[in-house]
C-alpha cells in the first residue's frame, strides 16, 4: 500500500460526517470532509478523491445536481441520503451515481458499496474474465457458469442478465440499464422479462431461492450481484 | 290578427316553394307570387330605387323579411342576413307588365313607322327585344305573357290579313312560337344567374358570420362570456331565442340566455338533458322529444359534450331550417372548440395548482423525514462502531440497536401514514415476483425475526403481480412484524401464496393467540389495540398501513383465525387482473 485511497464525504450534518470519518478511517481510507456543495466541488477539484459519498440534502444545492459534475471529474459517487423514494434512487443512478445507500445506513453496507464502486472504477479498463460469487463462477469469456465446479445451463437471457451483473459485481444496475443491455432499448420498461429471468437464475443457482444470496433485488430500482 | 294572417300565407308560400324547388335547386324567383291580400296592411309594396319592387312582411314580431329579385334587406341594420334563405320570391307585379307592354307598344310603333308593310322577318326580330327584356328582368311569367302579347301584336298589326288575329301563313306561326321560346329560354338563364348570385351572396354572408364568430370566440376567456356569445350570435343569426345550458350540480343549468329572460319549460329542459347525454340534437324538429317548443344542439368537441344550446321561436316554428343546418353545425363546432380550449385551460390551471400542492407536501415530508432520520442514522451508526468490552455490554448494545431499528421502522410507518392521509401516495405498479418481495422483507427484518422459525411456501410457478413494489414491501414488513409481535418466541411464522378462485392470496400466518371474534375488521383501524395484546407494545399503525397501502394498490387485506391451530392469518388478496403469467422471453 503506497498511497491510501482518498474518499470525500459530503454531508451537512457534523455528526454524520464524524461517524463516517471514523468508520472509513478505520477501514484504511484517507477521508476528506465537505459540508456544502461548494466545498464538495472545490475538494473534488483540489484533492482528487477516488470516491465521493454524497448526501442529497445539502444547504446550498440539491445533491442530485452534483452527481454529474462530480462524475465528470473522475471519482466514483455513492449517494448516502435519507431520501428513500424509488424515483430519487433511480434518478441518482441514471445521472451516473455508482450506488445509493439510504439513511439510516449500515456501516458495513456503506463499505461494501464503496468497495464495489472503487473496484469497478479501477478495473473498468481491464474487465475481469472470471467473476466469483460464493460457490458460483461466471466465465465472461467462455460464457459459461459453474456452481460448485459443475456447469449450469442458463437460457440466453438468463446468462445475459447474469453476465451484465457480473461485469460490475456488487454494483446496483437499474431495471432500465439491464433491460437495455440484455433485451435491447425497445424493451427498456419490460420489467416482467427481468423478473422472469432473475427467477430462472435463482432457481438454478441459489441454495434457497427464498433467501437469495447471489442476486439481490433493490426494490423498485434494480438488481445487484452479491460477491 | 294581421301579422298572423300574413304569416300563414307566407308560410304556405314558403312550403310550396321548398317542395317544388328541391329537386332542381332552383331559385325562388321561378315561381310566381301568391296573391297579395290587399287588406293586409303589414305588407308593403314599395317601389324603391330604380324599378324593383320589394315586398316585406313583418314576421315573428320583430324582423322584416326581405324579398324581391335582389334580396336587399329592408333595413341593413336590423335584418339578419340569413333571412334571405327564407325569402319568398315575388316577381315584380304590375311594374313588369307595364314596362313590357310599353315596350311592345313602342316596338309596334317603331316597326309600323320604319318598316314597310310586308317586311315581316325584321319586324319579328324587333319583337324579341321586349320579350327578352321581360323574361330576363321579370321572370318566366312576365316573359311568357310578353311573348304572347308580342306575337298577338305582331299578328294583329303586321301579319296579313292585317288587323285580325288570323294567321294564314304557317311561317308566321313559327315566328310566334319562336317569340314564346325565346321568352322561356331567356327567363331560365336569367333565373339561373340570379340563383347563383343569391347562393354566392349567401355563402359569403355565411363565411363572414363564421369568421366573425370564430374571431369573437378566440377573444373570450371566461366561461360565462363563452356561453353568452353563442346565445347572442346564434340567436341573432337565426333570429331565435337562445339559451345555453351547462352541466351543474343538479343536471343542466342555464349559463346564458338571449334575451335574458328566455327560459325553456320542463319538457324542453328534459330535451336539453337528453341532448347533453346522447350528444345529438333533440327537441323540436328532431326525433327525440319533438313535442318541445325548443330545439337543442350539443356543443361538443372530441366526443365530449361541453354544453347544450337551445333555440326556440315565438311562433313555434322549427328554429333552424334544413338549409341552415350546415352553418349551424359549423358554428356549434367552433363553439365546441372554444369550450374545449376553455376546459383545457381550467384543467391546466388545476393541474398546476395540484402540482404545487404536491410539491410543497413532498418538500415538507422529505424535510421531516430527513430531520427524523438524521439523528437516528448517527445513533445506529455509532452503535455499530462501538466495540463492546464485555458480554454484558454486547447484550446491551444489541438491545439498544434493536430498539433503535424499531424506532426507525416506527418513523417510517408514521411518515407512510402521513403520506396516506395527505394523499401523497402515488403507487406506480410494476411486475413483482412475490418470492423476491418476501425475501426482501425478510432480509430487512432479519435482526428482528431471529427468535422465530420461518416457513416459506411460495410455488415456483407463481404469476408475477402488478403492484407498487415499495408499498408491497411495507405491507409485508408490517405483517411479518405484527406476526413476530404476537407469536410466542420459537414459534413458526409462515408465508404462503395460494391460487384463489379469482386471484391470488398471499398469507402471513403466526402461532399466536389469534384475533378475538368480531375484531377481524377493527384490527385494521388506526391505533386499534386488541385487548390483552399490548404486552409488547406496538404503534397500532402497522395494520392500518397494511390496509391503506393494499387498497392504494387495488388489493384487499383480511384477517382471520387459523383453522389448523391457534394463530392469526393475514391474507393479501390480489385480484386476477393484477396477475401476469410471467412467460420466459428468450428471443
Amino acid at each position: 500500500m503506497s498511497t491510501p485511497i482518498t474518499l470525500l464525504v459530503v454531508d451537512d450534518e457534523p455528526a454524520i460526517l464524524r461517524l463516517l470519518n471514523t468508520a472509513l478511517s478505520r477501514a484504511g481510507y484517507a477521508v476528506i470532509e465537505a459540508g456544502s456543495a461548494r466545498e464538495a466541488l472545490a475538494a473534488v477539484a483540489i484533492d482528487k478523491p477516488h470516491a465521493v459519498l454524497l448526501d442529497l440534502g445539502l444547504p446550498d444545492r440539491d445533491g442530485l445536481e452534483l452527481v454529474p459534475l462530480i462524475k465528470s471529474a473522475g471519482p466514483a459517487v455513492v449517494v448516502v441520503s435519507a431520501r428513500d423514494a424509488t424515483e430519487q434512487k433511480v434518478s441518482a443512478l441514471d445521472l451516473g451515481a455508482d450506488d445509493y445507500v439510504t439513511k439510516p445506513f449500515d456501516t458495513e453496507e456503506v463499505l461494501a458499496r464503496i468497495r464495489a464502486a472503487l473496484r469497478h472504477r479501477l478495473s473498468s479498463e481491464s474487465e475481469q474474465a472470471l467473476v466469483c460469487a460464493g460457490e458460483v463462477e461466471i466465465d465472461l469469456i467462455a460464457r459459461s457458469v459453474r456452481k460448485g465446479g459443475n456447469e449450469v445451463h442458463l437460457t440466453r437471457k438468463e446468462y445475459g442478465l447474469l453476465a451484465e451483473l457480473a461485469a460490475r459485481p456488487g454494483k446496483v444496475l437499474t431495471h432500465a440499464q439491464l433491460l437495455r443491455a440484455v433485451w435491447g432499448p425497445a424493451h427498456e420498461s419490460d420489467v416482467e422479462y427481468l423478473r422472469v429471468a432473475a427467477r430462472g437464475i435463482r432457481r438454478k443457482l441459489e441454495e434457497d431461492p427464498a433467501r437469495p444470496s447471489l442476486i439481490r433485488n433493490e426494490i423498485g430500482v434494480g438488481y445487484r450481484l452479491v460477491t | 290578427m294581421f301579422p298572423y294572417a300574413g304569416c300563414s300565407w307566407v308560410r304556405a308560400a314558403n312550403c310550396r316553394i321548398r317542395r317544388r324547388s328541391r329537386p332542381l335547386e332552383a331559385g325562388p324567383s321561378r315561381f310566381t307570387e301568391p296573391p297579395v291580400p290587399d287588406a293586409a296592411p303589414t305588407l308593403l309594396i314599395a317601389a324603391s330605387r330604380k324599378r324593383w319592387a320589394r315586398v316585406s312582411a313583418p314576421i315573428a314580431g320583430s324582423t322584416a323579411y326581405a324579398c324581391g329579385a335582389h334580396n336587399r334587406p329592408v333595413d341593413d341594420e336590423h335584418t339578419p342576413f340569413l333571412a334571405q334563405s327564407r325569402e319568398l320570391a315575388f316577381e315584380s307585379g304590375g311594374l313588369g307588365y307595364a314596362v313590357s307592354l310599353s315596350l311592345i307598344a313602342l316596338v309596334t310603333a317603331v316597326a309600323a313607322a320604319v318598316f314597310r308593310p310586308g317586311n315581316l322577318t325584321n319586324v319579328g326580330l324587333l319583337y324579341l327585344v321586349p320579350v327578352m327584356v321581360a323574361a330576363t328582368r321579370f321572370g318566366l311569367r312576365t316573359g311568357l305573357i310578353t311573348g304572347l302579347v308580342s306575337s298577338l301584336a305582331y299578328n294583329f298589326f303586321f301579319i296579313p290579313p292585317l288587323h285580325t288575329f288570323i294567321i294564314d301563313n304557317p311561317e308566321n306561326i313559327v315566328t310566334v312560337l319562336m317569340l314564346l321560346g325565346v321568352a322561356v329560354v331567356s327567363s331560365q338563364l336569367a333565373a339561373r344567374v340570379r340563383e347563383q348570385a343569391r347562393l354566392a351572396q349567401r355563402s359569403a354572408a355565411e363565411s363572414q358570420a363564421l369568421a366573425s364568430f370564430a374571431q369573437q370566440l378566440t377573444g373570450l376567456r371566461t366561461r360565462v362570456e363563452l356561453a353568452m356569445l353563442p346565445c347572442v350570435e346564434l340567436g341573432r343569426l337565426f333570429e331565435t331565442h337562445a339559451v345555453l345550458l351547462v352541466p351543474g350540480e343538479n343536471g343542466l343549468a342555464a349559463l346564458a340566455a338571449s334575451p335574458a329572460d328566455a327560459e325553456p319549460d320542463r319538457i324542453a329542459a328534459l330535451a336539453g338533458l337528453r341532448a347533453f347525454e346522447a350528444n345529438q340534437p333533440t327537441g323540436l324538429g328532431s326525433d327525440t322529444l319533438a313535442a318541445s317548443k325548443w330545439s337543442f344542439w350539443p356543443i361538443a368537441s372530441g366526443g365530449r359534450v361541453h354544453a347544450v344550446l337551445g333555440m326556440a321561436r315565438l311562433d313555434a316554428r322549427t328554429p333552424v331550417g334544413p338549409e341552415q343546418l350546415p352553418l349551424l353545425r359549423t358554428l356549434l363546432a367552433q363553439a365546441g372548440l372554444a369550450f374545449e380550449r376553455n376546459a383545457l385551460e381550467d384543467e391546466m390551471a388545476m393541474i398546476a395548482q395540484l402540482k404545487e400542492r404536491d410539491r410543497l407536501r413532498a418538500a415538507l415530508l422529505s424535510s421531516i423525514s430527513h430531520d427524523l432520520r438524521t439523528p437516528l442514522t448517527t445513533v445506529l451508526g455509532t452503535l455499530a462502531e462501538i466495540r463492546p468490552a464485555s458480554d454484558e455490554q454486547a447484550r446491551q448494545l444489541s438491545e439498544t440497536r434493536r430498539e433503535a431499528e424499531r424506532l426507525h421502522r416506527f418513523i417510517a410507518n408514521l411518515l407512510d401514514m402521513v403520506r396516506v392521509e395527505s394523499g401523497a401516495l402515488h403507487p406506480s405498479a410494476e411486475p413483482v415476483d412475490l418470492a423476491e418481495a418476501v425475501a426482501e422483507a425478510f432480509h430487512d427484518l432479519r435482526r428482528g425475526l431471529t427468535s422465530h422459525r420461518l416457513h416459506f411456501d411460495l410455488p415456483a410457478d407463481l404469476p408475477l403481480v402488478l403492484v407498487d413494489p415499495r408499498l408491497l414491501h411495507h405491507c409485508l414488513i408490517n405483517l411479518l412484524e405484527n406476526a413476530a409481535k404476537f407469536a410466542p418466541e420459537g414459534s413458526a411464522i409462515a408465508v404462503w401464496a395460494r391460487r384463489l378462485p379469482n386471484g391470488l392470496g398471499l398469507s402471513v400466518l403466526d402461532e399466536g393467540v389469534g384475533i378475538p371474534v368480531g375484531d377481524e375488521t377493527r384490527i385494521f383501524e388506526m391505533y386499534a389495540r386488541i385487548e390483552g395484546s399490548d404486552r409488547r407494545g406496538g404503534t397500532g399503525l402497522g395494520l392500518a398501513i397494511v390496509k391503506a397501502f393494499a387498497e392504494a394498490m387495488g388489493l384487499t387485506v383480511e384477517a382471520t383465525n387459523r383453522c389448523d391451530r391457534p394463530g392469526a392469518c393475514f391474507t393479501l388478496r390480489i385480484p386476477e387482473g393484477k396477475l401476469r403469467a410471467g412467460q420466459e422471453v428468450d428471443a
